[in-house]
């Protein structure tokens, strides 16, 4: 038997002015690292670095669930709405938690959506935050899928986004994380997939912005899969490329989902991400 | 190749769990393997019918189109990137898939284990 040392809480914040109740979990001490989760998913694909002693020695890492996710609810009236996560809101969420939280300067981590809205903050907000891990992510990337498959009365959304990204998961991940990863996305709410890929395959405006990205202040560090169909190795070196001073690693035997789907494959690239991150002075809690 | 198919045949009338999954799956799919045919008849995700072509009538509820070499990476017990799905196979340009692609996407994790039954587990090929 034994307990692990990720403690979950709950945190109330205001985004497009109206309440949210947004859960996360830590685990560690030190520089804060936000953890991001990818579209149709939640904090769990981080948990395997949440409970790495040797990361979390130094790393207090704090992971989140997007509204619509996992055991954030969505905003009251939700029944009524059509989820379609934007920038703006995902960019607001983002910093009202970094603020909820008291932290000074985290690091922020991101995989695929995640990872883009990681540069988009690098490019808008790099005062509130002291570097950039922007896992699996591109300047865009249109969809190669109809995104309305993922929301239909007819059929299993989440059983249907899981066969789809089974596709990017590689084949050296080991079996029960391969499908530990796509039961989250068999679990996430109907039209939450559909309404996170809107933002992901539709929003075009980080690639103006990569040039104002000043890495001097704020490094960039991008990590990307071969297995990664939806983020390719060649998405990710063009974006790197777009981006003076950011650097690249190319994960050879991983896929879009590297912390989930094999986490000790991704265990060394992230622990090397984190070195070429800056240490600020943790201010007191 | 129409021997692989039998084979994959054999192994899903005998996967319960498959034949599970693809239960509402009443289907003919159209394999082409550099220009050979092979019609797939399934009956409630069993597997009846493994048909090869050519034919000019047999309709078919979508296509899997694909070459030789490309399916045999595909079967690897550890396949290089983009030969690990069949989607994969679509975007390097090694694979298409016409007709119904709604149709395959409900019934997506069933056709992509089913396809995959003829690749050696990576454990036992280690």
């Amino acid at each position: 038997m034994s307990i692990e040392p990720i403690t979950g809480r709950y945190l109330s914040i205001t985004v497009e002015g109206a309440p949210r109740r947004i859960y996360f979990e830590e685990a560690g001490q030190g520089r804060p690292v936000i953890c991001l989760h990818t579209a149709g998913a939640d904090t769990r694909q981080w948990r395997h670095l949440m409970n790495d002693a040797d990361i979390t020695a130094t790393n207090r890492l704090i992971a989140f669930d997007m509204p619509w996710h996992g055991k954030s609810l969505p905003p009251e009236g939700f029944e009524t709405q059509e989820y379609l996560l934007t920038t703006q809101a995902y960019i607001e969420t983002i910093l009202a938690v970094v603020d909820g939280l008291g932290l000074d300067r985290p690091v922020l981590a991101g995989c695929s959506m995640g990872g883009r809205i990681a540069l988009q903050l690098a490019a808008l907000h790099p005062d509130k935050f002291s570097g950039f891990i922007a896992i699996e992510a591109s300047d865009f990337q249109a969809a190669w899928y109809d995104i309305d498959w993922f929301d239909r009365p007819d059929a299993h959304g989440g059983e249907m986004g899981a066969a789809l990204v089974s596709a990017n998961i590689s084949p050296f991940a080991p079996r029960a994380e391969r499908e530990n990863t796509l039961w989250m996305f068999k679990q996430s709410g109907p039209g939450v997939f559909r309404g996170d890929l809107s933002f992901y395959t539709r929003d075009e405006s980080l690639i103006a912005r990569l040039g104002q990205i000043d890495t001097e202040k704020t490094p960039v560090h991008i990590i990307v899969g071969a297995y990664d169909l939806t983020c390719t190795p060649e998405d990710a070196k063009r974006t790197a490329d777009a981006i003076p001073g950011a650097t690249l690693a190319v994960m050879d035997e991983l896929g879009h989902f590297p912390m989930s789907e094999h986490p000790e494959g991704f265990r060394p690239f992230f622990a090397d991400a984190l070195c070429k991150m800056p240490v600020h002075a943790v201010k007191a809690a | 190749m129409i021997e692989i198919f039998q084979n994959i045949q054999s192994q899903l009338n005998g996967t319960p769990h498959l034949l599970r999954l693809g239960r509402l799956f009443s289907e003919t799919v159209l394999i082409e393997i550099g220009g050979e045919e092979i019609y797939l008849g399934f009956d409630r995700g069993r597997l009846i019918e493994v048909t090869p072509g050519p034919s000019r009538k047999t309709p078919w509820r979508f296509a899997f189109r694909t070459d030789a070499e490309a399916l045999q990476k595909f079967w690897q017990p550890i396949p290089e990137a983009g030969f690990h799905d069949i989607f994969g196979l679509v975007k390097i340009g090694r694979g298409r898939i016409d007709g119904d692609i709604l149709c395959l996407v409900k019934n997506l994790r069933f056709f992509k284990d089913v396809m995959a039954l003829a690749r050696p587990s990576k454990e036992l090929a280690a």
